[in-house]
């Protein structure tokens, strides 16, 4: 009986549905650890991501399926046959590789013209913020040509994977958003 | 825990008939996308979907890289036997999707992190995700993997770094550590993990996976080798069967490379003779025979005979299995030396009635070799009333088994002759079946000319009532070519003339041919009147074919009687060289080049004569046993590890022996090809080649001697093996041991301009040489200039003036063998008593050589035909060797019987050699060796 209503309630809330969240970015961007950071809480050590790492977490009473795709030139283009039913996209920067803002730019606006992605909300990270002279999350945002981005829920955060700062902020606005729009 | 509910319910019924492929293909679509994923419905899916793959079906590239990532998408899911089904659906895939390599992160992660009962499988899916680029990335992965305190763990990884390996060598050589380790450690100790629910017993399996694996790591180290084997032998080190067995393979390929190990592992041998089980001691014995075939004067016969009687008492035992890997062994034995066998012929009798096929009829064909001149008979008796309960593959090893023994029993031929007679007539089978034992007939007929007669005999009866076109025109064929020399020839008219009248038209066109060759009898007019009035019958036959057999074979026969060449055309006396006709046509096709208004010119390819085709033929068959024997001990594992055996290591440097002849041949044709040897006349003899070098010298040298009517040619052809080095103009100096003495007056020489890196050509040597036979022997040593090659342009360099230089090679010695062709004869003893010239001498050799050897090399020099079997030393202290060949210069024959005894001293010979020509005879018998 309990769990008869358990379940009512999650239907009530949409609880009982998991939501699809990619986590994408370049190579050595952070992603991977920003995906434990979320799960587990702490910094684990990485090797280049082959493939990808898929964890599901409960933030907020939501239950997240979260998918941290490689990185890697090679990867990339298997990225978008993760796209179907993606609730948001977090893009994640290494705000201290200024050399390859164009290629992060590039990958993040073709990405969001794929008919899949429409009505995904884009977070991004500004990542790496610990180390000196990582770019500002504004100077990201301009390289990015964020404020190009039309009818779409997007955010930037600056962040940093490693010490666990702004992750927490980002994905907050994120279900924020996704529970207004979607749910 | 999920193992055990997968059995609990079944929803789906299992029938016969296959899913529908799309039908799956839109349920796995959809099924593996929800959110969240059903772990079992998922799990039945993929089971049907592999069901589908397992029946060869596929999907095309893109649906099945839909496919793929619609199952990887379940890695989200953690349950355990899910994520096994998905392994196993990734290594299907792996087969035609190219994106596997999507899955490697997850499956890492299930290495580190997964439940104990999934690790395993996740370590054995890497090797199909896995490629050269990201191997290493699973190197730390599969290190700490493969000396896991759990043998499933280890056997997996151990697996997955052998299936890596010709992947990325370089990140598996740095296992070996680790490897040995997992050797050494038996990995007993299980159950220090609570969660692990299904019974805990060690097969110390891992020991055998970490050694096939550290063999592959090594193999190129012999020594390496040699310790780890010795490290293995204490009795508790090894605790698993299979890896003894394995241990034992690895030692094979130790002996094979260096045979003086053998002494060192014979005691261990002995131990493992008395394993309490029993593919150990099948392998052991495997081990030994196959070694002691290649090998003999390192085993010794009483060891030889105690791995014998090893393989006797395993005869006894009831295991199907044992018997049979037993008798495969003894089998191969038998056909080198099967008088060591023969110990075990009692055991083998009672093998035949055996139920399981397959080891009654090893048991027959093994019995067939090792049976001596007094049970042939006996034997054949008791097969032919086994030979009809078994199917037609069984029957055809029993008729080829029974067509060797004709070739080593010929005086046994009326038994061998009746059994074929009955079962040719008798028994039910295919042609296949039929075909084989027809072939054995025509076998027996051309070399065992008194069972001439009644076989063709028989023949005739049988082909009154045969239902096979091929086997009626073959045996027609035969009639026609033996039947005319025959006493009764007029018998085998009426058998093909009732051909003529009763069958169709390719046997009707088959048996003009064979009755026209019946009009050239000797002395026999009337036979000759009656064939003219039959063809001309046949002449108005109505077919075609049938009818221009009929009337090309009149026009013959009428002007036989004042042209020789019209005979030859109805009965040929030789035939050609096919491969070299076969060569010379298609160029004549190819070149075109006045649209065949020249006629094709066949004087240039070699011709045959009857005795010259046989003798080919008789050796193809002779080396075709031997061979088959040594190929058979060599290659008879299948599993990769023994393919290991490198093909070079111990059958020798010898070319094929087909290679061999097509090699000759194109010597010849390119040595005709050269304008200054045109005026030398025809080619009468071509020596095969001869290495003059290692194998693995600077510059690999292979020499040829030609001989002509006044000249001789020595052909040398040079390879080089040294990078970025060219050698200019490349010749041989020959300098004759016999100094001034010498007959043979040097003409000219034709060297190599430039002989670049990995490039074979040829330099030559021509001679003028009186008529007759000149023997000599040459000093060789090869002359050139080396110079540096750019290895970018591969260029000599501008202004490299290079430096000459000069390198040893063996001599060539122009010996008696050269001017002989080896040649047939079907009464050896008759032959040699006809013979007029006789030559005797007599040879001490002191080098440790066996019987064996001794006739191989005897064989080689005379060039000559060994018959009767007697290539074959059956006796290890004394044999005789016949041998008969031809004079290549003027067609006489050459008969020679070499006696030997080995004893302590060494060996003795006496040849005693008869011949027509005096000096040929002479300089043979006393140039042997």
């Amino acid at each position: 009986m309990g769990s008869y209503f358990s379940s009512m309630f999650d239907r009530l809330w949409g609880v009982n549905k998991e939501l699809r969240i990619l986590i994408l970015g370049l190579d050595g961007a952070g992603k991977t650890t920003i995906l434990y950071r979320l799960q587990i809480g702490e910094v684990v050590t990485t090797k280049p991501t082959i493939g990808f790492n898929v964890e599901t977490l409960t933030y907020k009473n939501l239950k997240l399926n979260v998918w941290d795709l490689g990185g890697q030139t090679s990867i990339r283009p298997y990225w978008r046959c993760y796209y179907a039913d993606t609730a948001a996209v977090i893009f994640v920067v290494d705000s201290t590789d200024k050399d390859r803002m164009a290629t992060a730019s590039k990958e993040l606006h073709l990405m969001l013209q794929e008919e899949e992605l429409q009505d995904a909300a884009l977070l991004v990270f500004a990542n790496k913020q610990d180390q000196p002279g990582a770019l500002s999350a504004s100077e990201v945002s301009r390289e990015l040509n964020l404020v190009e981005l039309k009818d779409r829920s997007w955010s930037i955060v600056a962040s940093s994977a490693i010490k666990g700062e702004g992750i927490t902020e980002g994905l907050d606005w994120l279900i924020e958003v996704i529970k207004e729009e979607q749910l | 825990m999920s193992a055990q509910t997968y059995k609990k319910k079944h929803e789906t019924t299992i029938s016969g008939e296959l899913p529908d492929k799309m039908t799956i293909y839109q349920d796995c679509m959809t099924t593996f996308n929800e959110s969240p994923v059903n772990a079992k419905r998922c799990r039945i899916l993929i089971s049907r979907l592999l069901r589908l793959l397992a029946n060869g079906e596929t999907f095309p590239e893109n649906e099945a890289t839909t496919l793929f990532f619609s199952i990887s998408k379940l890695f989200q899911h953690k349950n355990d036997s899910l994520r096994q089904s998905v392994y196993v659906a990734i290594k299907e895939l792996s087969k035609i999707s190219e994106d596997v390599l999507m899955a490697t992160s997850s499956i890492m992660k299930d290495v580190q992190t997964g439940s104990p009962l999934i690790v395993p499988n996740a370590i054995r899916s890497l090797t199909y995700v896995l490629d050269e680029s990201t191997a290493f990335s699973a190197e730390r992965l599969l290190r700490s993997a493969i000396v896991s305190r759990d043998p499933a763990v280890s056997s997996a990884a151990l697996i997955t770094s052998y299936n890596l390996l010709p992947i990325s060598e370089a990140t598996v050589k740095r296992f070996a550590n680790e490897t040995h380790e997992a050797i050494k450690d038996p990995k007993e100790v299980l159950g220090d993990n609570p969660e692990r629910d299904y019974p805990a017993r060690s097969t110390f399996i891992t020991q055998y996976h970490a050694l096939g694996l550290l063999y592959e790591l090594k193999k190129n180290d012999k020594l390496a080798l040699l310790k780890i084997a010795q490290e293995c032998f204490p009795n508790w080190v090894l605790k698993s069967s299979i890896a003894k067995v394995e241990l034992i393979k690895v030692m094979t390929d130790l002996v094979f490379r260096d045979p003086s190990l053998f002494e060192s592992f014979q005691n261990q041998l002995e131990q493992w003779f008395a394993s309490r089980h029993e593919s150990v001691q099948i392998e052991c014995a495997k081990m030994i025979t196959s070694f002691a075939m290649a090998h003999p004067s390192y085993v010794s016969s009483e060891f030889f005979a105690s791995t014998i009687t090893l393989l006797q008492s395993m005869l006894t035992v009831p295991r199907p299995p044992t018997l049979f890997a037993a008798l495969r062994i003894l089998n191969k034995v038998s056909m080198v030396s099967p008088e060591k066998v023969v110990i075990c012929n009692p055991e083998l009798e009672s093998l035949i009635n055996h139920s399981n096929r397959n080891i009654s009829t090893y048991a027959i064909t093994t019995l067939l070799k090792t049976g001596t001149d007094k049970n042939i008979s006996n034997l054949i008796s008791t097969i032919t009333k086994f030979i009809h309960e078994v199917s037609d593959d069984f029957k055809i090893i029993i008729i080829n088994a029974v067509r060797t023994l004709s070739l080593n029993f010929p005086h046994e031929w009326k038994s061998i002759l009746d059994f074929l007679i009955d079962i040719l007539k008798n028994s039910e089978g295919g042609f296949d079946y039929k075909n084989s034992i027809v072939e054995a007939l025509i076998e027996i007929v051309s070399f065992v000319p008194q069972s001439k007669e009644p076989a063709l005999e028989n023949l005739c009866d049988f082909i009154e009532d045969c239902e096979y076109n091929e086997l009626l025109v073959r045996i027609l064929h035969l009639l026609g070519k033996e039947g005319p020399s025959t006493s009764q020839p007029s018998l085998y008219v009426r058998h093909i003339y009732n051909r003529v009248v009763l069958e169709n038209s390719i046997i009707r066109s088959a048996a003009v041919v064979a009755l026209s060759k019946f009009a050239l009898t000797k002395n026999d007019s009337a036979l000759n009147e009656s064939i003219i009035s039959l063809l001309r019958r046949i002449a108005n036959d109505k077919d075609d074919e049938v009818r221009d057999r009929a009337t090309i074979a009149l026009k013959f026969i009428e002007s036989s009687k004042e042209n020789i060449k019209a005979q030859d055309l109805i009965q040929s006396k030789y035939s050609y060289d096919l491969s070299s006709l076969e060569k010379k046509l298609t160029t004549y096709m190819s070149s075109n080049e006045d649209s065949f208004k020249t006629p094709f010119d066949a004087s240039a390819i070699p011709k045959y004569t009857e005795d010259e085709v046989k003798a080919m033929e008789l050796k193809r068959k002779q080396e075709q046993l031997t061979n088959a024997d040594l190929e058979g001990i060599n290659n008879e594992d299948e599993e990769p590890i023994t393919k290991r055996l490198d093909t070079n290591t111990y059958k020798g440097a010898t070319l094929d022996e087909h290679e061999q002849d097509l090699l000759s041949t194109q010597y010849i044709e390119e040595l005709l090809s050269i304008e200054e040897f045109k005026v030398f006349g025809n080619l009468i003899n071509s020596s095969k080649p001869i290495s003059l070098t290692e194998s693995e010298a600077e510059f690999e040298v292979r020499g040829v001697k030609h001989l002509f009517k006044e000249h001789v040619v020595l052909q040398f052809n040079i390879a080089n093996t040294l990078p970025d080095v060219a050698l200019d103009n490349v010749s041989v100096a020959c300098i004759s041991q016999l100094e001034d003495e010498s007959q043979l007056e040097e003409l000219f020489t034709i060297p190599i301009e430039r002989l670049l890196p990995s490039v074979e050509s040829p330099c030559y040597i021509a001679y003028k040489k009186p008529e007759g036979i000149v023997l000599d022997e040459f000093v060789n040593t090869l002359t050139f200039t080396s110079r540096e090659l750019n290895p970018d342009t591969n260029e000599v360099y501008e202004g490299d003036e290079g430096f000459q230089d000069e390198y040893e090679i063996d001599s060539s010695v122009l010996s008696a063998g050269d001017y002989i062709k080896s040649s047939f004869v079907s009464s050896f003893d008759t032959a040699f008593d006809e013979l007029s010239n006789s030559e005797v001498a007599v040879y001490n050799l002191q080098e440790d050589l066996s019987l064996q050897d001794v006739t191989n090399r005897l064989i080689t020099s005379t060039s000559c035909l060994p018959l009767e079997n007697s290539q074959n030393v059956s006796d290890s202290s004394e044999h005789t060797l016949k041998l008969f060949g031809k004079s290549a210069l003027n067609g006489s024959k050459i008969a020679l019987i070499v006696r030997m005894v080995k004893s302590s001293k060494g060996i003795a010979l006496k040849a005693s050699g008869k011949a027509e020509d005096a000096t040929l005879c002479s300089s043979l018998v006393n140039g042997l060796l």
